[in-house]
C-alpha cells in the first residue's frame, strides 16, 4: 500500500478555496453567493479533517480535537446559511430581485 | 509668652475682617441697603481691623525689635538643580518694626476712607461693587504689608494691582475711566514682569549660597545672612540685574520714572479711592518694596545709585507737571508722583527707615488732601480749579483741612511733612561727601522743595481764596460736607498737624531705629530721626523751609484772592508751560510706541496666527479633504467589491508575512 501524502489533500482544499473565492467575487446571484461562501468553508473543514488524518504534519491537534472542530463548523456553516437565506428572503421582499449589486443603498 | 507677643502670632486677622466684609457685602450685595449699600459693613470691619492693627503697633512699641513670624507651608519641591535642599513656598504673617509701621498707616487711612466714602459716595450707584472691592483692597494691601516671604507679598502685590484697576474703571460706562483703568493695568504690569524676573534672580542666587533658606520658604527674618554669607563682588552683575527689576516693579507701582503717568490718569475713578489707593497705600507698596530690597535681600552700589537718580528725577519731573494742571485731582496726584521720588530717593541713598518715615507722614497728609478736595468736589461738583474760588468761607473745616496738608506737604515746621521731608534732605546731604554723584539729584530735590509749595498752595488759593468763585454761583451753591466726611479729615488733619512730631515719642521712634534692626539684621541702615540733629541740619532746613515759604508767597502773589495770573509773555516760557501742560510729551510717547512698536509686533503676531498657524491648520484640513473626495469613490455599496477589498488585504497580509517580514528581518541581521 502506498503512503499517501497530506500534499494531494491539501491541493484539494486550495482548489475548493479558489473556486469559492472565484464566485465570491465574480457571482451577483445571492444563492450562488451564499454557496460560494459554503464552498470555501468546506475547504476550511476538509483541512481541519486532512490534517486530523496526519497527526505528524499538525503540529497543534491531535486527530479527535480536528474532527470536533470541524464537527462545530458543520454547525457553523448551517447557522450561516440559514442566516444567508433569511437575508435572501428579506432582499427579495424589498427589491424584488436578489441581485447583490441591487442591493448598494449603503453607497455614498 | 505675654499679651503682645501673643497679639503678633493672630496677625493674620487684620487682614482678615476685610476680606470677611469683601464676603459678605459681595454676595449679599443690595439686600444690605439698609447699611448704605454695605458701606457700614465695610466700615465696621475696617474699623476692627484698625484696632487690631493698632494693637500690634503698639505692642511693637512696648517691645521694640521683636520679629513675630508665624506661617504654614503651602507646599514643598523636593531638592533639584539649583535648590540642593529643596524649596517651599510658606504663607504666614511677620510682624516686625516696619510692618508695624504700615499697619498703622493702612488700617487707618483705610478706615477713615471708608468712613469718608458713606457721605462721599451716597449718590452714586453700583455701592455693593465699591466696598465690596474697596474691602478686598484693605485685605490685599495688608497681606503685602504682614507677607513673610517675597512669593507671598507678589501674591498680594498683584491683587492690590487688579482691585486698583476695579476702583479706577468703577465709572466703567465712562471711557476716559475704562481706559485709564486698562493704563494704569498694563503699565504696572511692565513693572511687575520684571519683578517677578528679579525675585526668580534673588532666588536662584541666595539658594545657591544659603540652601537653607530656599528649604525654609525665603522667609524674610532668615534672608538677610544669605546676603551676607554672599560676600562682597560674588555675583555681583547678577545681583545689581535683581535689584534693577526690583525697582523696576516698584517703579511701576510707585508711579515713578519713566512709569508715572498711569497715576495722575488714575483720578478718573473716585476720590476716595485716589486717597486710599493712590496716595496712601497701594503707591506706596513700591517704595515698601525697596525698603524690603534694601534690609532683607540686598542692592549694589549700581542698584543705589540707580533708585536715587530715579527718585531724584522723578521729584522734580511731577512736581513741575503738577504747576500748569488745572484738575485739583492731578495736581495732588503728581504731587504724591513727587512725594514718592523722595521716599524712593532716601531708599536708593541708604536711608531706608527715613523713606518709610516720608511714606507714613505722606500717606497721612496725601489722604487729608484728597478727602478735602473730594469734599470740594462733593461741593461744587467740578474738578476745574480755574472755576472755583471763595470757597474757604462757605466750607471752613475743608479750607481747614486742605490748608493743614499744604502745610504738610510743603514742608513747614512743625506739621508732619517736614521732619519726613527735611530728613531726607538732611542725610542725602550727609552722604554728598562720600557719593559726590548724588549732588544732582540733592538739587532736583532741594528744588522740587520751591515747587511743592507753590503748586499747592496755587490749588489751595485756586480754589478757596478770592471774593468769590470765578463761574458764577458756584460758591454760592456749596455747603459744607456731612459729618462723616468731616470727621475723617479732622482725624487725618491732627494727623497731618502733629504726626511728624510722633518720632520724638522713644516707642514711636523705636519702629524707625537702625540700632534694633541692626540686632536681628546685621546691616548698617544710616538713618537720621529728628531729635538727634546736629548744628549743620538746622542750617540745611532752614534754607528749605525758606524755599517752602518763597514758593507759598510766590504762589501768593499769582494767585492769591481771587487773582489769575497770565500767560507768560515770552517765548521760551510759553513753549517751557505748552510742554508741561502735555505732561512732556509722555502720554504722545507712550502711544508712539504703543503705536509703532507694540502694533508692528502684534501685526507680525497677525501674520504669524492668519498664514502659520491658521495656514497649517486649513492645509490639514484641505489635504484630508481632497483625500476623502478621492476614497469615497471605492465606496461602491455591492457586497462583492467589498469582498474583493477583504481578500486584497488578506493576499497583502500573506505577501508581507511571508515574504516581505523574512526579508526585512533577514536584511536588518536580526534573529
Amino acid at each position: 500500500m502506498t503512503t499517501l501524502s497530506i500534499d494531494g489533500f491539501i491541493g484539494l482544499s486550495i482548489a475548493l478555496l479558489a473556486i469559492s473565492i472565484f464566485g465570491i467575487l465574480t457571482r451577483r446571484n445571492f444563492i450562488l453567493l451564499l454557496i460560494s461562501v459554503e464552498i470555501g468553508m468546506n475547504a476550511a473543514i476538509l483541512n481541519f479533517l486532512f490534517f486530523a488524518a496526519f497527526p505528524n504534519r499538525s503540529p497543534f491537534f491531535d486527530g479527535l480535537q480536528g474532527q470536533s472542530i470541524a464537527i462545530v463548523l458543520v454547525g457553523l456553516a448551517a447557522t450561516e446559511v440559514a442566516v444567508g437565506l433569511a437575508i435572501v428572503l428579506a432582499l427579495n421582499r424589498l427589491k424584488g430581485t436578489i441581485n447583490v449589486a441591487e442591493a448598494s443603498s449603503l453607497r455614498e | 509668652m505675654d499679651f503682645w507677643t501673643e497679639l503678633d502670632q493672630w496677625a493674620l486677622l487684620v487682614p482678615l475682617f476685610p476680606a470677611l466684609a469683601f464676603v459678605i457685602i459681595g454676595s449679599l450685595g443690595e439686600r444690605l441697603k439698609r447699611f448704605e449699600h454695605g458701606g457700614w459693613v465695610a466700615v465696621v470691619f475696617a474699623g476692627v481691623s484698625m484696632v487690631l492693627g493698632f494693637l500690634i503697633a503698639i505692642g511693637e512699641m512696648l517691645g521694640p525689635g521683636t520679629y513675630v513670624d508665624v506661617h504654614t507651608t503651602w507646599f514643598t519641591i523636593p531638592s533639584s538643580t539649583g535648590f540642593p535642599k529643596g524649596f517651599s513656598l510658606v504663607m504666614g504673617t511677620l510682624v516686625d518694626p516696619i510692618s508695624a509701621l504700615m499697619l498703622i498707616v493702612v488700617t487707618l487711612v483705610g478706615f477713615v476712607v471708608m468712613l469718608y466714602s458713606i457721605g462721599y459716595m451716597h449718590r452714586d450707584t453700583g455701592l455693593p461693587r465699591y466696598y465690596a472691592i474697596l474691602s478686598l483692597f484693605l485685605t490685599a494691601m495688608l497681606g503685602v504689608v504682614l507677607a513673610d516671604n517675597l512669593l507671598m507679598f507678589f501674591l498680594f502685590w498683584e491683587l492690590v494691582g487688579v482691585c486698583s484697576y476695579f476702583l479706577i474703571g468703577f465709572y466703567y460706562a465712562k471711557p476716559s475711566a475704562a481706559s485709564a483703568a486698562k493704563q494704569a493695568f498694563i503699565v504696572t504690569r511692565v513693572g511687575d514682569v520684571l519683578f517677578l524676573a528679579g525675585i526668580f534672580i534673588y532666588f536662584s542666587i541666595y539658594a545657591a549660597v544659603d540652601p537653607n533658606w530656599a528649604a525654609s520658604g525665603f522667609l524674610f527674618t532668615n534672608g538677610n545672612s544669605a546676603f551676607l554669607n554672599l560676600g562682597v563682588g560674588v555675583n555681583s552683575n547678577l545681583l545689581t540685574l535683581a535689584g534693577l527689576f526690583l525697582l523696576a516693579g516698584a517703579a511701576g507701582k510707585s508711579a515713578q520714572f519713566p512709569l508715572d503717568s498711569w497715576l495722575p490718569d488714575a483720578m478718573e475713578g473716585p476720590t476716595t479711592v485716589s486717597a486710599l489707593i493712590h496716595a496712601a497705600t497701594m503707591v506706596a507698596a513700591g517704595v515698601y518694596l525697596l525698603v524690603i530690597g534694601s534690609l532683607f535681600l540686598g542692592f549694589t552700589s549700581i542698584d543705589d545709585f540707580a533708585i536715587v537718580a530715579i527718585g531724584g528725577f522723578t521729584t522734580i519731573w511731577a512736581a513741575s507737571m503738577a504747576c500748569t494742571h488745572t484738575d485739583i485731582k492731578r495736581v495732588i496726584a503728581y504731587s504724591t508722583v513727587s512725594q514718592l521720588g523722595y521716599m524712593v530717593l532716601a531708599v536708593g541713598a541708604g536711608f531706608a527707615m527715613v523713606g518709610l518715615f516720608h511714606l507714613y507722614t505722606q500717606a497721612m497728609f496725601k489722604a487729608l488732601l484728597f478727602l478735602a478736595a473730594g469734599s470740594v468736589i462733593h461741593a461744587v461738583t467740578t474738578q476745574d480749579l480755574f472755576k472755583m474760588g471763595g470757597l474757604r468761607k462757605k466750607m471752613r473745616y475743608t479750607a481747614f483741612a486742605f490748608l493743614a496738608g499744604a502745610f504738610a506737604l510743603s514742608g513747614i515746621p512743625p506739621f508732619a511733612g517736614y521732619w519726613s521731608k527735611d530728613d531726607i534732605l538732611s542725610s542725602l546731604y550727609g552722604q554728598l561727601a562720600i557719593h559726590p554723584e548724588y549732588w544732582p539729584f540733592y538739587l532736583m530735590a532741594l528744588a522740587t522743595v520751591f515747587l511743592t509749595s507753590y503748586y499747592i498752595f496755587r490749588a489751595y488759593f485756586l480754589a478757596f481764596e478770592g471774593p468769590t468763585s470765578r463761574e458764577p454761583g458756584l460758591a454760592d451753591h456749596a455747603h459744607e460736607s456731612p459729618w462723616v466726611m468731616r470727621v475723617p479729615m479732622l482725624i487725618l488733619s491732627g494727623m497731618a498737624i502733629v504726626g511728624g512730631m510722633f518720632v520724638f515719642i522713644p516707642g514711636f521712634a523705636s519702629l524707625f531705629d537702625p540700632a534694633l534692626t541692626s540686632a536681628a539684621f546685621p546691616v548698617t541702615l544710616p538713618l537720621n530721626i529728628p531729635p538727634s540733629y546736629p548744628l549743620i541740619d538746622i542750617e540745611l532746613s532752614a534754607i528749605s523751609v525758606v524755599l517752602a515759604v518763597l514758593g507759598i508767597l510766590v504762589a501768593w502773589r499769582l494767585w492769591g484772592n481771587g487773582r489769575i495770573a497770565p500767560l507768560p509773555k515770552s517765548q521760551p516760557a510759553r513753549a517751557m508751560h505748552h510742554l508741561l501742560a502735555e505732561r512732556y510729551y509722555m502720554k504722545r510717547a507712550y502711544d508712539w510706541i504703543a503705536a509703532t512698536g507694540a502694533y508692528s509686533v502684534a501685526r507680525g503676531a497677525d501674520f504669524v496666527d492668519r498664514f502659520v498657524i491658521d495656514g497649517t491648520v486649513r492645509g490639514f484640513e484641505r489635504t484630508f479633504a481632497g483625500l476623502s473626495q478621492r476614497m469615497r469613490k471605492i465606496q461602491t455599496g455591492v457586497v462583492s467589491d467589498y469582498a474583493a477589498y477583504v481578500i486584497a488585504g488578506l493576499i497583502a497580509l500573506f505577501v508581507i508575512v511571508l515574504f516581505v517580514a523574512p526579508w526585512l528581518v533577514s536584511k536588518l541581521g536580526g534573529g
